[in-house]
């Protein structure tokens, strides 16, 4: 049997659940010039909203995932209105410990309320393996690609063709130049968090077949979405897809010819080697930053 | 008046009351907090050199915790070397490594510089839990006990603590150093604005690169002593991302712009989670990620509206012509 189509399918799979959660980060990012640290706890309470109602009420992750869009986004926009609001204006600092509060704190609540313990959605589509080409894959991995990548692609639709998609454009490209031209540019905040929050929080429904669900299982998500964002080009929509790609590819690469073990050792160094070379992103502008990103 | 007295001797009643504490009880847990309080502040205190002082802000300051605590166990366990060569071999590779995340501290700025650090610190967090034929990976090693000066081998609480406030003495005077020297002023100018800085003709980078190098030494050394106290390393704890975090909790909530501050931060935290720790314990596990949810949200709220921290606060409280505080957590 040949490896390589199956590394393939793999990589591809894996790149498009990436892709759900870099865009959310991105576009935050984008829009309002802070990175979201409390990224991966939007995930982690998706994969718990997915859990609790698979046990209690014994519904499918993908018929939880119509309520959860809506209810991530109100999540969002309720933390925008309480937490983000104010530090838009602030330093760096006050932005990246802000975030990092609101991690420490949601990673606790879930670690006191529903203990450290391992769970798992175990529904009838975790083990269904699925075979085409040589390739073995199970069905929650499909449809866990395929919905996040309609998702990310109606998502840039929106971003593309509406008229608050463009509006959240021009924030993103001249805050100043927004405000002058009559964009509410905190109503265009709160959207973009929001909506970058119900991305996340999708994401998580959508991995939770597939993961175990406990109080820190958004971080290694997370930390992969910082490359694969970093590697797109911190606020590059485009960029972020790709890179899930590449990082969905040097994982899955990485694991078979360097071992499992190793892998992850991999996509650091090269985070690391883009964050010195090239830290606009392989796409982006040079020198983004070191401007007052 | 009084209260203008209390802030400046704060440092001496804080230190003097640790020092002390072996006179007052023989109670071992009560000493091991104490110990604990103080290895914990000493060690924000060093990332405060970085973070606060230098407005280099890192999230991956557990990787050099985690190389001064491996070095010692691993010099210990292979080698069967004493842990104050441990230590030294932590710092030395420590230093290296801060002065590769300080050179990378002028090409990157505010969020960039934190994931990098993060990185650093997940690499290490990878290649010691995986090279399991040098560290026995994920298992952790247990750091022998040999009862000596040499081998940090105190069989008494009390020696411990002597040690404990020797280190934090230490910091807490490097951290003083910094806030009334020449260089200290310097590191605020370029803190503050690196460009008009720079224009006065201070060497912001060598200056910037100095400082996350030293931090990241005396952080080591941090990882030694606590290696050597408590006996057992294990990768996903010392160089976890979470302990980077509180790390710089400690100090943003003590005041990043005082000397005193981080270890204000330390003793409100540290005590908090022993407390919950000891009356929760078998009750439920996770319970005591209580502490953590309380200080979450403090860290929100002080970084906003208390950017001085606890030392600020109390300064406030005192004032009267006390000198002004320097604020890095409103540095840009």
């Amino acid at each position: 049997m040949s490896v390589l189509p199956q590394l393939a399918v793999s990589a591809l799979l894996l790149g498009g659940v990436y892709a759900l959660i870099a865009v959310g980060l991105t576009l935050i990012f984008g829009v309002m010039r802070v990175v979201n640290f409390a990224h991966g706890e939007f995930l982690m309470l998706g994969m718990y909203l997915a859990f609790w109602a698979f046990t209690i009420w014994r519904l499918d992750p993908y018929v939880v995932l119509v309520a959860a869009i809506p209810l991530f986004f109100l999540v969002g926009a309720a933390v925008y209105a309480l937490v983000m609001r104010g530090i838009i204006h602030a330093s760096h600092n006050v932005q990246i410990f802000t975030t990092v509060g609101l991690s420490v704190a949601l990673q606790n609540v879930a670690l006191v309320a529903w203990t450290g313990d391992f769970r798992f959605v175990r529904a009838w589509h975790s083990d269904a393996v699925l075979r085409v080409a040589g390739a073995a894959f199970n069905l929650s991995q499909l449809v866990a690609f395929a919905l996040a990548l309609l998702l990310t692609l109606a998502l840039f639709a929106f971003m593309r063709w509406t008229r608050t998609g463009m509006v959240m454009r021009a924030t993103a490209q001249d805050r100043d130049a927004a405000t002058l031209m009559g964009i509410d540019t905190d109503r265009v905040y709160g959207f973009s968090f929001a909506i970058g929050i119900a991305a996340v929080g999708t994401a998580g429904v959508l991995v939770a077949p597939l993961y175990p669900v406990y109080p820190t299982a958004g971080l290694q998500f997370v930390l992969l979405a910082y490359v694969v964002v970093v590697l797109g080009g911190l606020g590059d929509m485009v960029g972020a897809l790709l890179g899930s790609l590449i990082v969905a590819a040097v994982e899955v690469g990485g694991s078979y010819f360097l071992g499992p073990a190793w892998k992850e050792v991999l996509y650091f160094v090269l985070f690391i080697l883009v964050l010195v070379f090239r830290p606009a992103g392989l796409l982006g502008q040079r020198g983004a930053e070191t401007l007052g990103v | 008046m009084v209260t203008r007295y209390v802030t400046q001797w704060l440092p001496g009643i804080f230190f003097g009351l640790a020092a002390a504490t072996p006179l007052v009880t023989r109670d071992a847990f009560f000493h091991d907090t104490v110990i604990l309080i103080l290895m914990w502040g000493a060690i924000a205190g060093a990332w405060n050199v970085a973070g606060g002082y230098a407005g280099q802000v890192s999230l991956g300051h557990a990787g050099f915790f985690g190389l001064g605590a491996y070095s010692v166990a691993l010099l210990a366990v292979r080698w069967d070397l004493p842990a104050w060569s441990g230590m030294a071999v932590g710092a030395a590779l420590s230093t290296i490594a801060g002065l590769i995340i300080g050179y990378l501290s002028n090409r990157l700025r505010g969020p960039y510089f934190a994931l990098a650090t993060i990185a650093f610190a997940q690499v290490l967090l990878i290649v010691a839990s995986r090279w399991r034929e040098l560290t026995k990976g994920s298992e952790g090693i247990p750091v022998p006990f040999r009862p000596g000066f040499a081998t940090l081998g105190f069989p008494s609480k009390v020696s411990w603590i002597y040690v404990a406030l020797g280190f934090a003495l230490a910091v807490w005077a490097v951290q003083t150093y910094l806030e009334h020297s020449r260089v200290g002023y310097q590191l605020a100018g370029v803190r503050e604005d690196e460009d008009a800085a720079q224009a006065l003709g201070i060497h912001s980078r060598r200056l910037k690169i100095l400082a996350v190098a030293a931090s990241a030494a005396l952080t080591s050394i941090g990882g030694s002593l606590w290696a050597a106290y408590i006996g057992f390393v294990d990768p996903f704890y010392v160089f976890s991302i979470d302990l980077s975090i509180e790390f710089a909790l400690k100090a943003i909530i003590g005041g990043t712009g005082a000397a005193l501050g981080p270890f204000l931060g330390s003793l409100l935290i540290t005590s908090l989670e022993t407390y919950l720790r000891a009356q929760f314990s078998g009750v439920r596990t996770g319970f005591t990620g209580i502490y953590l949810i309380i200080y979450g949200c403090a860290l929100i709220i002080v970084v906003r509206f208390f950017p001085r921290g606890l030392a600020g606060a109390l300064a406030v409280a005192g004032r009267s012509g006390a000198a002004p505080v320097p604020q890095p957590a409103d540095a840009a």
